[in-house]
């Protein structure tokens, strides 16, 4: 019986159906392509929630599903490297497939309203593009094994490049898209290092061991390297410690996701990757793009647990990012930049839960960050149908009784955003702070890594002080937008929106409010219900089941984390105190940060306040010069390089290859004079010659050694 | 009273001669062609010569395959001759370089 695992291929062969169609078919279909997108991704939302099904146990027993479907480079030898393309489902896969299908369905519901309703040109590329973004992450998400990732992850860069720059007859978008293509470029190019480099080292790239019937077929390299670890394997390691490969490994995949999920250094595409349709950028931050570099290291988790140095980099490298990039959207004007500073500063969370131990925190994250992420998004999208494509949000107030339905689903994503009780962001974000503070000082002083808890602690400070940065800046967005006085003309009498762009706010607004349900750990903890759905469904089963198979379970990974990162939980006021102290915190710091935007901002005709920050504004403006240093590193630096470089070629290789050339065509012109045309000389020279060899001959007795 | 070989071989070395001063010198290639004949002649005169010396036939026999090849060789050089005459309006071998370089 075909069960729905066989089916899962399908779930991104809809998606690339549908780019086809619309490529080459929109422009005879009366909605430009949208008809195939949208039915496309229904039919990839309902394959994947069959599939969460199966995956949950409720059309048999739980199980995984692993399995390479194609080889396309078969090695020869024993042992000999074989490329796979193949797909694997666990609790992750099929939690990641909902999301992504979930959000680009809305997305493509939205953009009926976003694009053909606002009577674009263009639209089947438009389409066709979200379409084959869709495709690419989706195969990204069920990829077996890194390689199969790679190809998938590339091909969700090119996507973005199409997207962001699809109106590109104006300045901005094709610049942004260039920008966005190369600065994750330079991050996948360590992730391509890396790819290969685990490939020689593991002789495999699955993340997780194919079994057959009980049997390990094929090991996964998460369980290779920890073999290797603890010497019941060797592995070639080019001279490196095996814990310092494994950790150099680990650092170069991170290259490539740095680059995706738009961490610090290499965040700088994302801001500028606004100059796309708001509908790709809600599906860029929410469900495509970004979340690849997160879901990366979350479906190699296995692997990041053996390096404490590596995770250690992950929660600096997050905490940082989540404290920088929400600085930075403090001070912006523009309703779009506020929402890409922010979707930096919650991948920032996302990665420092995943560097301090705290995988199912980090995917919580990453799940109701996709829910109230998408939903800003395309409610922004909706104020920005409004205004008539002015995004600035000085000229817009008051729209709040003009558009209620934008309202209410606006309010909704940024009370998840900011944090604030019951909402979904709450729930999630607190518990990625809760679990950098337990593992933080449960390793204070201890472990192998001795730094390794003070670092812990260090990163979720900054995400702590990130968070009353978070309710600030989001609710002066909310204010500037919705609250007061309409300052222009067009906020006083908006655009109204139809039903496809209030649809999919309405159905994320409710998503939002009720996500973080899947996970409330602090109600859990208070009252003792076992209400914790999301934990249970990473643990998957107690004894057997897919965790034992697959090795991708949290039991798994909490032995790892505590066996081979030397990572533990500590509680300074006991354990349920910790719990609701660390909470309580969090919260009354985003309920700061909304009451001080409330107070700058909340009145009726709010006027700037940035002025009083000096200095500082300037250099929050100038996104603290980022962009400014990364052109003066191509500048300053790499082209001058390249121009030493280019002498170099140009001089001494090129150079050698002249100089042999010329005087090789030096004396080639002299010595075709002996070729004079004319037969008595050819005949005297040959007479000569024979005369001089009979000689030689002579001289030499006959014998020439 | 058999000819001593010595002296065969001076005949050979002196038409061989012959035919070498008339290639370096003459410009008519009429008169290399016949300088060529010469030459091979001389050829000619050391393989019956040796042959006699040794007292077996394979030096004879070689001379005949060499005067075949001399015919056929005329044959050619007589045509080249004609395309000389044609574009060159004579005979003069010094005239034809402008394939040269």
């Amino acid at each position: 019986m075909a069960g729905a695992y066989d089916f899962v291929p399908a779930i991104a062969a809809l998606p690339f159906v549908a780019f086809l169609v619309s490529l080459f078919f929109g422009r005879y279909m009366p909605k430009r392509g949208a008809e195939a997108g949208i039915i496309a991704t229904a039919g990839s939302l309902l394959l994947s929630i069959w599939t969460a099904l199966t995956v949950a146990g409720f059309t048999g027993p739980a199980t995984s599903y692993n399995e390479n479907l194609y080889t396309w480079v078969a090695g020869v030898d024993e042992g000999a490297l074989s490329l796979h393309l193949g797909v694997f489902v666990d609790p992750l896969t099929a939690l990641m497939l909902l999301i992504v299908s979930l959000i680009s369905f809305l997305v493509h519901v939205f953009s009926l309203g976003y694009m053909n309703d606002e009577g674009e040109t263009g639209l089947p590329r438009y389409y066709a593009g979200l379409g084959l973004f869709t495709a690419s992450m989706l195969g990204f998400v069920f990829s077996n094994n890194l390689l199969m990732a790679f190809m998938f992850f590339e091909l969700v860069g090119l996507c973005s490049y199409l997207l962001i720059g699809f109106w590109f007859r104006d300045e901005g978008p094709p610049s942004a898209a260039k920008k966005a293509f190369l600065v994750t470029r330079f991050g996948d190019y360590f992730f391509l290092i890396g790819v290969v480099g685990i490939f020689v080292t593991f002789g495999t790239g699955l993340f997780a061991p194919i079994t057959e019937g009980g049997t390990v077929v094929a090991e996964s390299f998460p369980g290779v390297a920890d073999a290797a670890l603890n010497g019941e394997a060797s592995v070639d390691t080019f001279g490196f410690g095996t814990q310092t490969w494994v950790t150099i490994l680990g650092l170069l995949v991170l290259g490539g996701v740095l680059g995706k999920s738009a961490q610090f250094p290499l965040h700088t595409w994302l801001p500028d990757a606004m100059e796309g349709p708001t509908p790709v950028s809600a599906l860029i931050h929410a469900a495509t793009m970004v979340a690849a570099g997160v879901y990366l290291v979350a479906r190699m988790y296995g692997f990041y647990l053996l390096s404490p140095t590596a995770l250690a980099i992950i929660a600096l490298v997050g905490g940082f990012t989540a404290l920088f990039a929400a600085s930075m959207g403090v001070v912006k004007q523009e309703l779009k930049q506020v929402l890409a500073y922010s979707t930096i500063s919650q991948y920032g969370y996302m990665m420092l839960a995943l560097g301090t131990g705290g995988y199912v925190a980090a995917v919580f994250h990453l799940t109701t960050h996709a829910v109230f992420k998408a939903l800003l998004f395309l409610g922004a999208g909706s104020v920005i149908i409004a205004m008539h494509h002015n995004e600035n949000m000085w000229d817009m107030g008051g729209l709040k009784d003009k558009m209620p339905v934008t309202y209410w689903t606006f309010l909704a994503g940024s009370l998840a955003l900011a944090g604030i009780v019951p909402f979904a962001g709450f729930w999630s974000k607190d518990e990625v702070l809760y679990e950098a503070l337990i593992h933080g000082f449960g390793t204070l002083g201890t472990g192998e890594v001795g730094m390794l808890g003070g670092l812990y602690l260090l990163a979720y400070a900054m995400g702590l002080l990130a968070v009353f940065f978070t309710g600030f800046y989001t609710f002066r967005m909310v204010y500037l937008t919705f609250h007061g006085d309409a300052r222009t003309e067009t906020a006083e009498d908006p655009e109204p929106v139809r039903w496809n762009v209030k649809g999919p706010l309405a159905v994320l607004g409710i998503g939002a409010a009720t996500v973080g349900l899947i996970n409330m750990k602090p109600v859990a903890e208070l009252t003792g219900a076992h209400i914790d759905f999301l934990h249970k469904w990473l643990m998957g089963p107690e004894e057997g089941g897919w965790p034992a198979v697959t090795s991708t379970g949290l039991h798994h990974y909490e032995e790892l984390l505590h066996d081979a990162a030397h990572v533990t939980a500590g509680y300074p006021l006991g354990e349920t105190p910790t719990l609701l102290v660390s909470a309580l915190v969090s919260l009354s710091l985003a309920v700061g940060g909304v009451l001080v935007a409330r107070s700058l901002y909340g009145g009726p005709d709010p006027v700037e306040h940035t002025d009083r920050l000096g200095g500082v504004k300037t250099v929050l403006m100038h996104n603290y010069y980022q962009d400014e240093y990364q052109v003066w590193l191509a500048q300053g630096v790499t082209v001058p390089l390249a121009r030493a470089a280019d002498k170099f070629d140009q001089g001494v290789v090129d150079g050698v290859v002249n100089g042999i050339s010329s005087v090789s065509l030096f004396t080639g012109s002299r010595f075709r004079r002996i070729q004079s045309g004319l037969v008595t000389n050819y005949a005297a020279l040959m007479t000569l010659s024979l005369v001089l060899l009979l000689v030689v001959f002579v001289v030499f007795g006959g014998v020439v050694n | 009273m058999a000819i001593v070989t010595e002296y065969y071989l001076l005949l050979s070395a002196a038409v061989f001669c012959i035919g070498l001063y008339g290639i370096l010198t003459r410009e008519s290639a009429l008169m290399f062609l016949m300088s060529v004949e010469l030459m091979l002649n001389a050829a000619n005169i050391n393989f019956v010569a040796f042959a006699f010396y040794w007292g077996n036939l394979t030096g004879q026999v070689f001379s005949l395959f060499t005067m075949a090849l001399a015919a056929a060789e005329v044959a050619v050089g007589i045509g080249i001759i004609l395309v000389l005459y044609r574009n060159f309006d004579g005979i003069d071998v010094t005239e034809a370089a402008t394939m040269r370089w």
